[in-house]
């Protein structure tokens, strides 16, 4: 493998295994504030015990998140010296702020939350729980402004860089993507324990909210938010988008290929199901305008075709099929709350909770790899970036290492999840980590 | 700009080791301090809300040396590329070994984890001190400004030295938390411990000092430089006085101050290199700062820093009111 083969791994691999935490923070954090507030609010006590509940989930993916986080900060010195000593004025600057500005307010309020809850004055125990809301969402601001302007490098000042017409439809995107997840994760646990026929009125609570939240942020998640994304990506990377959709020619009124094999060789889609025109329509709003395929562009400067097209299709796929899932779900649930019952149904939702994962980092593999070959789009290639000083071979045992211990911290997360949702709110026997002793 | 960009980085580096100082001296000292499983349960107690946040000043570090001096950044961390790697696991280690003890209440998984966090801590405080003494003595670079490092070559005796005494202040540093946050036998051992490990942070910090100026000789226009060893010796009969007075949160802050001194002198001797070269002379300096908006994202730092000082104070304030009854 040649170094910036190694070097792209190591940094896929890890970062795609560290966003895995912040799509459970950043979906989780409301579901955690929002109880917490019931159950003050409405003097709920079912509230404030699912309230401790979802913490310790949320503090159980902060700890993972906070530990596999660590190595990102200083992955753009160690492997990729010469993107950073070139860039790290700008990209260095939303990098700075993130820990500045989120990590402290997310870090310090959750040791408020965990510890707290007899230490300090109610109303501030609620206040802890919005302002760790507050950090996770801020955090994931600053790393889609770091990226936008890699993605669109727009002047190198701060004003410029947060507020970069590409960051702002994809951090909308991402949360929206974060908050899909969560509506899973909680309809998912609470279909477990109706299924398992335990805990039943927690059960139906987390059904109802996660069916309705995975209703509304899969529908967001389709439009406006995903629709302007592709806009972005039209308007700025137009190569990327004919990888995304497999267009090889360059055509009047575009098709939208639904399924198809990308065969980079010959050049074509290979047994594709196509929706006519369609393709025109959604980047320019008319179903005969002229979309580039990737023949119009030399091939140096196409992103790998293959992984770009499949990473956008799986994403839209399931998208499509989180909307009509919930959709389902929400029906059933008005109609006489035949949901509850209907345990198909449920078994789908409990086995749907690893797929917005899934669909999320597809979404950010659709951004990166379709990024290719530019580590700063149009301005320096990834092969200009990575550190000329790190043998390939010492980036190889480090990805070793890294995969080690990210086996160790992804079976440990799952059973400490796993135990938590099998003990269940109701059964918990004192309220956060403080009282554990 | 330069020299408020260089004194922004010396003044977190010198936060992040008074704060992430304590927890990591704590977990290094409390084997000692702390015997029985419930004993240590209270140390742990006394960091754990905080030891994430103290985390976050090397993070925050990190960010604020790569907007401001990327050549710094790029170089230092892909020449040492293994041991800092090496570093990275151990920071890793150290978190899940501090969240883990949390989720395993079995005794033996207790004391394993508490065991892992005591050794990760230690090391770590070792390698960040062998990190510094290697930063004061300088560095090989190449023409290119990038790094050429071996681990051998880190492990030199004068880098080594800076490692042990980082190691004896940070225990100190930590026995002065645990006997002011806790009550009972592990506050008291601390306190009894305070005397004897003073004076071997003492001993350390004279022979460390006296090779540094071998390492390299005293600039004679910074002369006043020779008043810093007398106010960390002060600060260090402070740390004694005070304790053996029960001023136990005044001993804290002539811990501080000793630390705070201790950095300060080691950020005089890299001024105005931020990374020197070894034979000295040259090195990545302070004139590498970034340009373009490179005032504007100091301010905003340091406009931010202050707002985190001060609800950290609230936050810690408003939780050690109550700590008696947790």
């Amino acid at each position: 493998m040649d170094l910036v083969a190694a070097d792209r791994l190591q940094f896929a691999f890890t970062i795609m295994f560290h966003y895995l935490f912040p799509i459970g923070t950043m979906g989780l954090a409301p579901f955690v504030a929002w109880y917490h507030f019931k159950a003050w609010r409405d003097d709920d006590a079912e509230a404030g015990r699912i309230a401790a509940f979802w913490t310790k989930i949320f503090a159980i993916n902060f700890a993972a998140g906070v530990v596999t986080g660590i190595p990102m900060e200083f992955a753009f010195g160690t492997n990729w010296a010469a993107f950073s000593a070139k860039n790290g004025a700008v990209v260095g600057q939303p990098l700075a702020l993130e820990g500045i500005y989120a990590f402290f307010l997310e870090s310090i309020f959750l040791g408020v939350l965990l510890y707290g809850r007899t230490r300090v004055a109610r109303g501030l125990h609620v206040v802890s729980a919005v302002l760790v809301c507050l950090g996770s969402w801020l955090s994931g601001y600053f790393i889609v402004v770091t990226d936008a302007w890699m993605q669109h490098p727009v002047g190198g000042s701060l004003g410029a860089l947060l507020t970069n017409p590409f960051a702002l439809w994809q951090f909308v995107h991402v949360i929206v993507g974060a908050l899909l997840a969560g509506g899973f994760i909680v309809a998912g646990v609470g279909a477990f324990y109706l299924l398992a026929r335990r805990d039943d009125g927690i059960g139906r609570r987390f059904v109802r909210a996660g069916v309705l939240t995975g209703l509304l942020f899969s529908l967001l998640a389709i439009f406006p938010t995903g629709d302007r994304n592709s806009a972005d990506v039209t308007k700025y990377q137009p190569v990327k988008l004919a990888a995304m959709e497999g267009l090889f020619d360059s055509t009047r009124g575009a098709p939208l290929a639904i399924i198809g094999m990308p065969d980079v060789p010959s050049r074509k889609l290979i047994d594709p199901v196509v929706a006519p025109s369609v393709l025109s329509f959604l980047a320019y709003g008319s179903f005969t305008a002229n979309v580039d395929g990737l023949n119009a562009y030399a091939t140096t400067l196409w992103p790998p075709v293959e992984l770009t097209y499949y990473a956008y299709h799986v994403m839209v796929g399931l998208g499509t099929i989180f909307a009509a899932l919930s959709a389902m779900s929400v029906l059933l649930l008005l109609w006489r709350r035949r949901l509850f019952e209907a345990r198909w149904l449920l078994w789908l939702l409990l086995l749907t909770i690893p797929f917005p994962y899934i669909a999320n980092e597809a979404g950010w593999v659709v951004t990166e790899v379709g990024r290719q070959p530019w580590i700063v789009y149009g301005l320096m290639r990834t092969s200009a970036g990575v550190s000329p000083n790190v043998p390939a071979g010492e980036t190889i045992f480090t990805i070793i290492g890294f995969a080690g211990m990210y086996f160790l911290i992804g079976v440990l997360f799952l059973f400490l999840t796993l135990r938590e949702v099998g003990v269940g709110p109701n059964h918990a026997q004192r309220p956060a980590v403080e009282a554990s002793e | 700009m330069n020299s408020i960009g260089f004194a922004l980085l010396a003044a977190m580096v010198t936060i992040y080791v008074l704060l992430d100082g304590y927890d990591l001296g704590t977990a290094t000292i409390s084997p000692f301090l702390a015997r029985t499983s419930q004993e240590r349960g209270e140390a742990m107690r006394s960091i754990g809300p905080f030891w994430n946040g103290n985390e976050v000043w090397l993070i925050a570090t990190g960010g604020v040396l790569f907007a401001l001096f990327p050549q710094a950044y790029a170089s230092a961390f892909s020449a040492f590329y293994l041991p800092f790697t090496i570093v990275l696991w151990m920071l890793m280690f150290r978190g899940l070994a501090m969240e883990l003890r949390n989720h395993f209440t079995m005794p033996m998984w207790r004391d394993f984890w508490d065991f892992a966090f005591s050794a990760s801590s230690a090391l770590l405080v070792l390698l960040f001190g062998v990190a510094l003494g290697n930063l004061v003595r300088g560095v090989p670079l190449n023409a290119s400004g990038y790094l050429l490092g071996t681990l051998g070559f880190l492990l030199n005796p004068y880098a080594l030295c800076i490692g042990v005494l980082a190691l004896v202040a940070l225990a100190l540093h930590g026995a002065l938390w645990l006997a002011m946050m806790t009550s009972g036998a592990p506050a008291r051992r601390a306190r009894g411990a305070v005397p004897a490990l003073t004076v071997a942070v003492a001993a350390l910090y004279l022979a460390a000092s006296a090779a540094t100026w071998s390492v390299h000789a005293v600039d004679p226009q910074r002369r006043w430089i020779v008043a810093l060893p007398l106010i960390c010796l002060g600060a260090l009969a402070g740390v004694v006085l005070a304790t053996r007075r029960g001023a136990t949160r005044w001993a804290f802050v002539f811990s501080s101050a000793f630390l705070a001194g201790l950095l300060a002198g080691a950020a005089t001797a890299l001024y105005p290199f931020l990374i020197p070269s070894l034979p000295r002379g040259g090195g990545i300096s302070i004139q590498t700062m970034a340009g373009g908006s490179v005032a504007v994202i100091t301010f905003v730092a340091i406009a931010g820093l202050v707002a985190v000082i001060a609800y950290t104070i609230f936050v810690v304030r408003a939780m050690s009111q109550h700590a008696g009854d947790a």
